[in-house]
């Protein structure tokens, strides 16, 4: 198609071109999988839950007519408590990936609140638990409040502030006597409904409600729109910003979520011990037994913390039976070691791979312990479940080609692809001497000294792309509003006399840029001219050194990271940096759902489909990024990025080394995006694609616009041709 | 007990929190690894020097001849597996975190979880004290700020006078070009681990000759030392030698002046207010670290 | 000196440089062109030992260095000018010098060396104390290089050392190549200045797409509609 005939189609009469019939029928079909795949998940769960939660009240309520034995109630109300602690503790660190070593604080003000208030005071004792849950509450909004507002270093920080916190709650309780001046404090039992029977009962019923209400919080948060906020930011939180999830605000919440279910354990638990001591409430061993819980039972799932509990807590109590207490905890350190470097992503997820095979394993290994004199039937319980942990955890390669089914939405800890999770605990390992430290242009040769400190994931994202023919189904992305007047018009972005420097160097220099609504705008210039630093500026993520930039009215350097989203510009980065725990279609709903206009998951879901219909990545709409090859990684960044609703996209080399067959594919594809209202800045080296694509060309040199106008007038201006071939340049 | 005399004795023991921290931020700055297992050989340290000194009679400041090797070669044996392995930021948080549970469980284990202290009869030092006018400096404090000084005061001359310390400054900044430049991750790494290791020994000595010990002190350090490392700028040794000082002569003020109780909460909040106002790290200069 | 056989570089799954074959004479300057993208940095990067090679050989003065980390590819005497500089900010103008002697060959006569770079570039030595992040673009590309020069290398990998610098500055620098190359160091030269890269070398390479398309005298190299084509797509 000629410039002409595309300029034209560009200029008038695109609505009817672009909505294609091809593709509606396989998105509706896709969309409502997925809505029904969500909804059968949560209709299952409105009825186990109750169910389960029903019968193990029935364990106590009808303990002597069942003649279930008083120790084994023991047993499970120290599971519930931990399945609440564990949980807590998950819903912040395992869903962000912002680990915390602060549960105890949590505990320790539970506990206190209701000592110092029920116990000393004789105040309500559920009253005493709703003010430990707002103390609680108002102690992580102050340390959310600091640690995540921090740009560089934020996960390390946040770890190591909650690990001092709980010591400075501990002395300030052993210190003032109002508190507890280090004498403990002693809680009575409270009165409690006689039908309930013993105070044991008492006590596991409460544990009961609260590890039962914890876990559906948990549930409930991961499948609604805040868990996959949730789940991008652990996958890759800048990436989630610049679609538009609030970061701070969801990590906020998900910490005071984590505080108040700890607090409220704690209440109770101050109850079970009836003598509260600083020792017993804020002892290190809560966040290691918490943390082995989880990542043992698998950090992404809300039934990971109650898998992991289960384990631990059994192992625990074998443990003190034959009398190796001493040993408890260099078993438990030692787990958490072992964990880290071989199954960081935990048990959950290796049994789903493997179920059968586990529980012929539980089944057959727990029936022979049975067998052996002398052991009883908790000893066979856990040689049966571990024997079904070691089956499944068994080292397996095949799992990181297989796209996991998702059952339900959950977003299951699907295999991580090479580096790109953020957080540091994925499954890769950089083996020793093949450490791809890479030299050379990581972003167009920008000196690093802004940002954070890279981290060795950061180090592992290579650039490159395969070869892989893109479906070419021609359809567009549903879009609410409908054609937009492109004729060459309003200013999207103004960039004025923008420059930024780094240290020393000048990446810009006084750039002056407009980009109008329906232009296709190329940027090009020799490497180093300052083009993907211009890109960066204009999305937002960096800011310039001086000058303005404003886009849509908007000055850029005002608005917060995740807003640079909502006034219309979308980036495509050079790297690929999907989310690589969600499927291709959730990756582009996530733009949808956090975008201008916030959508449901399932809606977001059905509108996803047309931007991936329009990059031609349908049927892969069901697969793990890490299946797809970096060709078409590249795509889903673009389908993510038009997702979002751009007014303006920025395609930062997003054809790199394809092969002409697919150039020519992707100019279609880029083609059809811009006739859907969208202007285009494309960086780009290939020039015999710019020339063909853009309406105007901007020529960068050593930080400063060269030159700027017609694409063929621009290419054969001397000074241009200079710039790129050097000083003498033959005719 | 005096201001002066808190503030001065608190700087003292500053230079003792400096040598603690020295390890950890030094490790993380360059390596990118938090070792929290350094604490278990702070600990470890601790205990070696009260084991040998008590029932090998051997003189305290002597039993570092046996501690700083052993230590030394732990630390470096630690690290090669981390390499080896492949462990970064906030895996290396949780491996260590096991790895120190462990070696706290195992000295409870060996030495019990009562309160140890050497005795006056093997640990000479315990009793002494230097006099100046009015103020009363106990030796093992001086010692601790002598010998703190002295092993930062090296640390710092190599990292900006040898051609390792330049490798070390160099990874750390860029670890790509730092070994086009001949610099072995693993070596440097091993050899890194290795001095931290011969500090911890070191300080966990000085620790023992002024105070009991306990397995629980591990953890009790946390806050102190987290303090130091953050105030004074990750990987800046000499920033947390001045932090170390500070943060001392802060807590030791602060016991005095309020009460004993109010001292982590300053520190607390002094390490909310760097974190707000300078998060690179409140002494930590812009050149040579 | 350098060899290069069927030299097979991936960037995970997609194939980056395909059967690259390239050599350097002792004492010789070679250049390699092309357009961005090409994988020309590539190149650079596996040479240097930072990225593996997953077929071919490289060889340096009959040594293999093909599966050799970089800092065992240093000590064989291979230093590099990274693209971008890549001096370490924090660290003073003499610090970086004394890294790039950091090889055993080289340390011994550090203080020697020192003096020649010196000569080459009198604004370090005005500027030792200075911290590199400071310095100017061109000052930076001069201590990336005189940092180089100091790992006494036989072979010198420069990539793209007029990346952002003003023609005055490039003139500059490309006079101290010129010095450098005639104290008969080996040179390989990776450049965007397509001019100014064959007047300094002897031969060229032209690399599109992963691939020598073009190799021979620089000045032929110079003529050819080629290597225009390639990089201007014209």
């Amino acid at each position: 198609m000629t410039r002409e005939g595309s300029r034209g189609m560009a200029r008038g009469g695109a609505g009817a071109m672009t909505r294609g019939i091809a593709g509606v029928m396989d998105r509706d079909r896709a969309g409502a999988m997925g809505r029904g795949l969500a909804r059968v998940a949560r209709r299952r769960a409105l009825i186990a839950f109750p169910l389960v939660i029903a019968g193990m009240a029935v364990l106590s309520l009808y303990r002597v007519t069942l003649g279930f034995p008083l120790e084994y109630l023991v047993l499970l109300t120290t599971m519930l408590f931990w399945i609440t602690q564990a949980t807590s503790w998950n819903i912040l660190s395992g869903f962000t990936g912002y680990f915390s070593f602060g549960q105890a604080a949590y505990v320790g003000i539970g506990a206190y609140t209701t000592a110092v208030l029920f116990g000393r005071h004789g105040l309500n004792f559920y009253l005493t638990i709703l003010l430990a849950a707002v103390l609680s509450a108002l102690l992580a909004l102050a340390i959310g409040a600091l640690a995540f507002r921090l740009r560089a270093l934020r996960g390390e920080i946040f770890a190591l502030l909650t690990l001092a916190v709980p010591f400075i709650l501990a002395a300030l309780a052993r210190i003032n006597q109002s508190i507890d001046g280090g004498q403990g404090i002693i809680v009575t039992v409270p009165d409690f409904p006689s039908g309930v029977g013993l105070f044991q009962d008492y006590l596991y019923l409460l544990n009961l409600l609260v590890a039962g209400s914890a876990v559906a919080v948990a549930f409930w948060i991961q499948h609604s729109r805040f868990g996959w906020a949730l789940s991008a930011i652990r996958d890759g939180e800048e990436v989630a910003e610049g679609l538009g999830v609030a970061t701070f605000r969801y990590k906020l919440l998900a910490l005071l979520a984590s505080a108040v279910i700890g607090a409220v354990g704690g209440s109770i638990f101050a109850l079970q011990i009836g003598f509260v001591t600083v020792e017993s409430v804020f002892h290190l061993t809560i966040p290691l037994f918490v943390i082995v819980m989880s990542v043992l039972g698998g950090r992404t799932h809300w039934l990971g913390p109650v898998l992991g509990v289960v384990i631990v807590v059994l192992l625990q109590d074998r443990l003190t039976v034959s009398g190796l207490r001493q040993w408890q905890l260099i078993v438990l350190g030692a787990v958490l070691a072992a964990l880290v470097v071989v199954a960081p992503d935990g048990l959950y997820a290796r049994l789903r791979n493997r179920p059968v095979a586990a529980l012929i394993a539980a089944v057959a290994v727990g029936l022979g312990w049975l067998l052996v004199p002398g052991t009883g039937l908790l000893d066979a319980l856990l040689a049966g479940i571990l024997a079904a942990a070691l089956v499944a955890m068994w080292p397996h390669y095949r799992r990181r080609t297989a796209a996991v089914a998702s059952v339900g939405g959950a977003p299951v800890n699907g295999p991580s692809a090479d580096g790109l999770s953020a957080d540091g605990l994925s499954a890769d390992r950089v083996p020793a001497d093949e450490s791809p430290v890479v030299m050379g242009p990581a972003a167009g040769a920008e000196p690093r000294t802004d940002g954070p400190a890279p981290s060795a994931a950061n180090e592992t994202e290579l650039v490159a792309a395969a070869a892989a023919p893109p479906d070419t189904a021609d359809a567009s992305s549903d879009r609410a509003s409908s054609v937009r007047p492109v004729v060459l018009g309003e200013p999207l972005i103004e960039c004025h006399e923008v420059a930024r420097y780094f240290g020393g160097v000048r990446a810009l220099d006084g750039v002056n840029l407009t980009i109008r609504e329906g232009e296709i705008v190329g940027l090009v210039g020799p490497n180093g001219s300052g083009k993907t630093t211009l890109i960066s500026l204009m999305a937002g993520s960096l800011r310039p050194t001086r000058g303005t930039i404003r886009v849509g009215g908007h000055d850029l350097t005002q608005l917060a990271p995740h807003r640079v989203a909502h006034v219309g510009v979308a980036r495509t980065y050079q790297i690929p940096r999907p989310f690589a725990s969600m499927t291709v279609r959730d990756n582009v709903a996530m733009a949808v759902m956090f975008g201008r206009s916030p959508r449901s998951l399932s809606a977001a879901r059905e509108l996803a489909e047309g931007p991936l219909d329009v990059v031609g990545l349908g049927e892969y709409a069901d697969s793990y990024p890490s299946a797809l090859n970096l060709h078409q990684r590249q795509l889903l960044e673009m389908a993510r990025a038009l997702a979002a609703d751009p007014r303006v996209l920025l395609l930062d080399e997003a054809l790199a080394g394809l092969t002409p067959a697919e150039i020519d594919n992707a100019v279609a594809v880029v083609r059809r995006v811009h006739a859907s209202g969208v202007a285009i800045v494309l960086v780009e080296h290939l020039l015999r694609v710019v020339k063909q694509l853009a309406t105007r060309i901007v020529v960068l040199d050593r930080g400063t616009c060269l030159a700027e106008g017609d694409p063929d007038e621009v290419l054969a201006d001397p000074a241009v041709v200079r710039a790129y071939l050097g000083k003498r340049a033959h005719a | 007990m005096t201001t002066i005399q808190a503030a001065l004795s608190g700087a003292l023991l500053g230079g003792l929190y400096a040598l603690m921290a020295a390890g950890v931020s030094v490790t993380w700055g360059v390596l990118r690894i938090i070792n929290l297992a350094h604490f278990g050989l702070l600990l470890l340290g601790a205990y070696l020097t009260f084991e040998l000194a008590s029932t090998w009679r051997i003189d305290p400041l002597l039993t570092l001849a046996v501690t700083v090797p052993a230590l030394a070669v732990l630390g470096a044996a630690l690290q090669w597996v981390f390499d080896r392995l492949g462990i970064t930021e906030l895996n290396s948080l949780l491996l260590t975190f096991g790895l120190l549970i462990i070696v706290v469980q195992a000295i409870s284990n060996i030495w019990s979880a009562d309160f140890q202290r050497m005795t006056a009869e093997v640990n000479p030092y315990a009793t002494e004290a230097l006099h100046l006018g009015r103020l009363a400096f106990p030796l093992p404090t001086l010692l601790a700020f002598g010998l703190a000084s002295a092993v930062i005061l090296s640390g710092h001359l190599v990292l900006t006078r040898t051609f390792l310390g330049r490798a070390l400054r160099a990874y750390a900044e860029d670890r790509a070009v730092a070994s086009a430049f001949g610099v072995d991750h693993r070596r440097i790494g091993v050899l890194l681990a290795a001095a931290s290791g011969g500090s911890a020994a070191i300080a966990g000595m000085l620790f023992s000759l002024g105070s009991a010990l306990t397995p629980a002190t591990a953890f009790e350090w946390f806050g102190t030392v987290f303090a130091v490392v953050i105030l004074g700028g990750v990987g800046h040794l000499i920033g947390t030698y001045t932090a170390g000082l500070f943060v001392g002569m802060l807590s030791g003020v602060v016991s005095v002046v309020l009460s004993p109780a109010a001292a982590p909460f300053v520190l607390f909040s002094a390490i909310v207010l760097a974190l707000l106002l300078r998060p690179q790290g409140l002494f930590a200069v812009g050149t040579a670290r | 000196m350098l060899e290069i056989t069927g030299l097979d570089a991936y960037y995970g799954d997609a194939q980056a440089l395909w059967g690259i074959d390239l050599s350097v004479g002792p004492g010789e300057t070679v250049s390699v062109i092309g357009p961005n993208g090409a994988g020309k940095s590539t190149l650079v990067n596996v040479i240097a030992g930072l990225h593996p090679a997953r077929r071919g050989t490289i060889t340096l003065a009959g040594v293999n260095l093909t599966k050799m980390p970089a800092h065992r590819v240093c000590s064989q005497g291979v230093a590099t000018v990274p693209e971008g500089r890549r001096v370490f900010p924090e660290m003073s103008v003499y610090d970086n010098l004394c890294l790039g002697a950091y090889r055993k060959e080289a340390r011994a006569e550090y203080r020697q060396t020192l003096l020649r770079v010196y000569e080459l570039f009198p604004v370090l030595e005005q500027r030792l104390q200075q911290r590199a992040g400071s310095l100017s673009g061109g000052e930076q590309q001069m201590l990336a290089i005189g940092r180089a020069l100091m790992a006494k290398p036989k072979l010198l990998l420069l990539d793209e050392p007029s990346l952002g610098l003003a023609p005055v500055v490039i003139d500059e620098v490309f006079e101290a190549l010129r010095t450098i190359n005639e104290q008969g160091v080996s040179v390989l030269l990776v450049e965007q200045e397509v001019e100014r890269a064959l007047e300094l070398s002897t031969r060229g390479y032209l690399l599109a797409e992963g691939r020598v398309v073009a190799s021979g005298p620089s000045d032929w190299l110079r003529d050819s509609d080629q290597a225009r084509q390639s990089v201007l797509g014209v």
